[in-house]
């Protein structure tokens, strides 16, 4: 176990209904495993229990049933969280406060000394891109530097784990990129990233294993690669051949793309690409390219939580 | 010290609250007016001063005490600021007992400031600052720590306007304490007696911690009651933090 940085066994969160309210499953038996050092992105769709699931892990809310265990301790006590970064999503501030004093105070809650504290505050802020607006109350930041200011203080402590809910969905474009390279950054500095998103495409880019959640239950766990490589959906075949000779050929109602000389097809079976080459020679042609196409995480997201 | 570093955070929060310091200047601003409504009754001015000074110092304190004391649970809870702090390594009784302080530092704060305007008051119209107040100032102070610790209470698992309302009336029911005991004794067959009886011993006894008359008319006190004042309201409150902690400790931060 020593080597796994989240383990769940059986969590379970039912949320009472109130005034003859029906409860209501918010996650439903996860047993999950995130290692140390990787990128794992969490994903569902809204009311998934992604949340739920973040919320139990950094003590918000108790479980129903099942166990949590956090860097290799329960999380049951205050120092399961020691070494643990936490990022709500959408985070809400004190906004009283301005950048630098919220992140002085949240360094005093982890013990840090003194010298660390202005250090690290100092650092932090600049690394999001609000060193100019430490001194401004947070009440006035903008949704993008609250979300910012959000991830500065999930890395106060340095933490060895970092569980970010959403953590990109109030960036904007170059926000969004700054945030992927940060996270690469801390993952070469050999920290574990557990995030849940609903941007595929962020996940795709930076998950190493992805785990996908719908109406409380996990459906899908596994590399990134395994999930989306292992299942081409078509075949892109390119290939050169005499306009002339276009007419004569036998392409009939494939999908096919005609520019000048160049004609792209795309095949829905990756058995057809044999015989197909073998037919373009036979026109005369010459192959440029034969490139299968995966399924996207996406598809592989849309067929599971479609089951 | 980490109940420090929450109690010197809601120092602040509250210090900055624009509703706080509006409160807390109309309070001032009254009590100075005493000097007015002094003139108006006739070779009383000064215990008419002090009267309405130790009144006034008792209802805005009662006022803060509601509104900042429930507001400071209810926005962490509504707003979420929660989460974060709640995330970090800190037991959840470190977070009620350090806000609690922190209020508590910020309402002596005040009690402070409203008795120097008191004393102001009193050393234009006497030529001297009477110090026999304090020990009625002191249990003002009690009386409200022990309404924000009902406050926080209440705001722990109520809605802020129930929290409101049930903490406004812990404050009237206190004061009415003996009233209830009387009229139970009197009346021990009545239908709602239980209900009575069971108020007189949960709501605490606010006039235990009211020397506002005595102090004024310089009538004597019973012996040790500042110190008896003073350590019944500091059980209460003992009491209600160990309750709150409780149902904070519990919570589900939904």
């Amino acid at each position: 176990m020593s080597n796994l940085a989240i383990r769940t066994e059986g969590l379970t969160k039912i949320y009472k209904g109130e005034l003859g309210q029906k409860s209501i499953v918010g996650l439903e038996d996860l047993n999950l495993e995130v290692f140390e050092g990787e990128v794992f992105a969490f994903l569902g769709p809204n009311g998934a229990g992604k949340t739920t699931t973040i919320k139990l892990l950094t003590r918000l809310i108790y479980p129903t049933k099942g166990k949590v265990w956090i860097l290799g301790r329960q999380n049951t006590t205050r120092l399961s969280m020691e070494k643990v970064g936490y990022l709500p999503e959408q985070p809400q501030l004190y906004g009283y406060l301005t950048g630098g004093e919220f992140l002085d105070f949240l360094s005093r809650i982890f013990g840090l000394d003194s010298e660390v504290r202005k250090r690290r505050t100092a650092e932090l802020l600049d690394r999001v891109g609000l060193g100019r607006q430490k001194d401004l109350l947070i009440r006035n930041y903008s949704r993008g530097m609250m979300q910012r200011l959000g991830l500065a203080q999930a890395l106060i402590n340095d933490p060895s784990l970092l569980i970010l809910d959403e953590p990109m969905a109030s960036l904007d474009p170059i926000g969004r990129k700054d945030f992927r390279d940060l996270i690469l950054e801390l993952k070469r500095q050999g920290k574990t990233i557990f995030f849940s998103s609903h941007i595929l495409s962020d996940a795709e880019m930076i998950a190493d294993r992805v785990g996908i959640l719908n109406h409380g239950r996990q459906v899908s766990v596994g590399r990134l690669g395994d999930l989306v490589s292992s299942q081409v959906t078509s075949v892109e075949v390119t290939f050169v051949l005499d306009p002339t000779k276009l007419s004569q050929s036998d392409l009939g109602t494939k999908d096919v793309v005609v520019q000048a000389e160049k004609v792209l097809v795309h095949l829905r079976e990756e058995e057809e690409v044999p015989d197909f080459l073998k037919r373009i020679e036979r026109w005369g042609g010459r192959v440029v390219s034969v490139v299968p196409q995966r399924k996207s995480l996406e598809e592989v997201f849309m067929a599971e939580i479609g089951r | 010290m980490r109940i420090a570093f929450v109690a010197w955070n809601t120092f602040k929060e509250t210090v900055r609250n624009r509703v706080m310091v509006n409160i807390l200047i109309f309070a001032v601003g009254l009590i100075l007016l005493s000097l007015v409504v002094g003139d108006w009754s006739l070779g009383h001015q000064v215990k008419v001063i002090k009267d309405f000074g130790l009144s006034a110092m008792s209802i805005f304190g009662l006022l803060i005490a509601i509104f900042i004391g429930i507001r400071l649970m209810v926005q962490e809870l509504e707003q979420r600021t929660i989460y974060v702090i709640a995330s970090k390594p800190i037991y959840r009784w470190e977070i009620v007992v350090g806000k609690y302080i922190g209020l508590g530092v910020t309402l002596a704060v005040n009690v402070v400031l409203m008795s120097l305007a008191l004393w102001g008051a009193d050393l234009i119209m006497e030529g001297k600052m009477d110090l026999g107040l304090v020990p009625a100032i002191l249990l003002i102070y009690v009386e409200i720590l022990l309404i924000v610790g009902f406050a926080l209470f209440f705001s722990s698992f109520a809605a802020p306007t129930l929290s409101a309302l049930l903490t406004l009336a812990v404050f009237i029911i206190g004061h009415l304490s003996e009233f209830l005991r009387e009229y139970v004794q009197l009346y021990p067959d009545k239908g709602f007696h239980w209900l009575l009886k069971c108020l007189y011993y949960v709501v605490p006894n606010l006039e235990k911690l009211n020397l506002k008359m005595a102090v004024v008319e310089q009538i004597e006190r019973p012996p040790h009651a500042v110190s008896y004042g003073f350590l019944y309201g500091v059980a209460y409150i003992t009491l209600l933090l160990f309750l709150t902690a409780a149902v904070f400790a519990k919570k589900d931060f939904k």
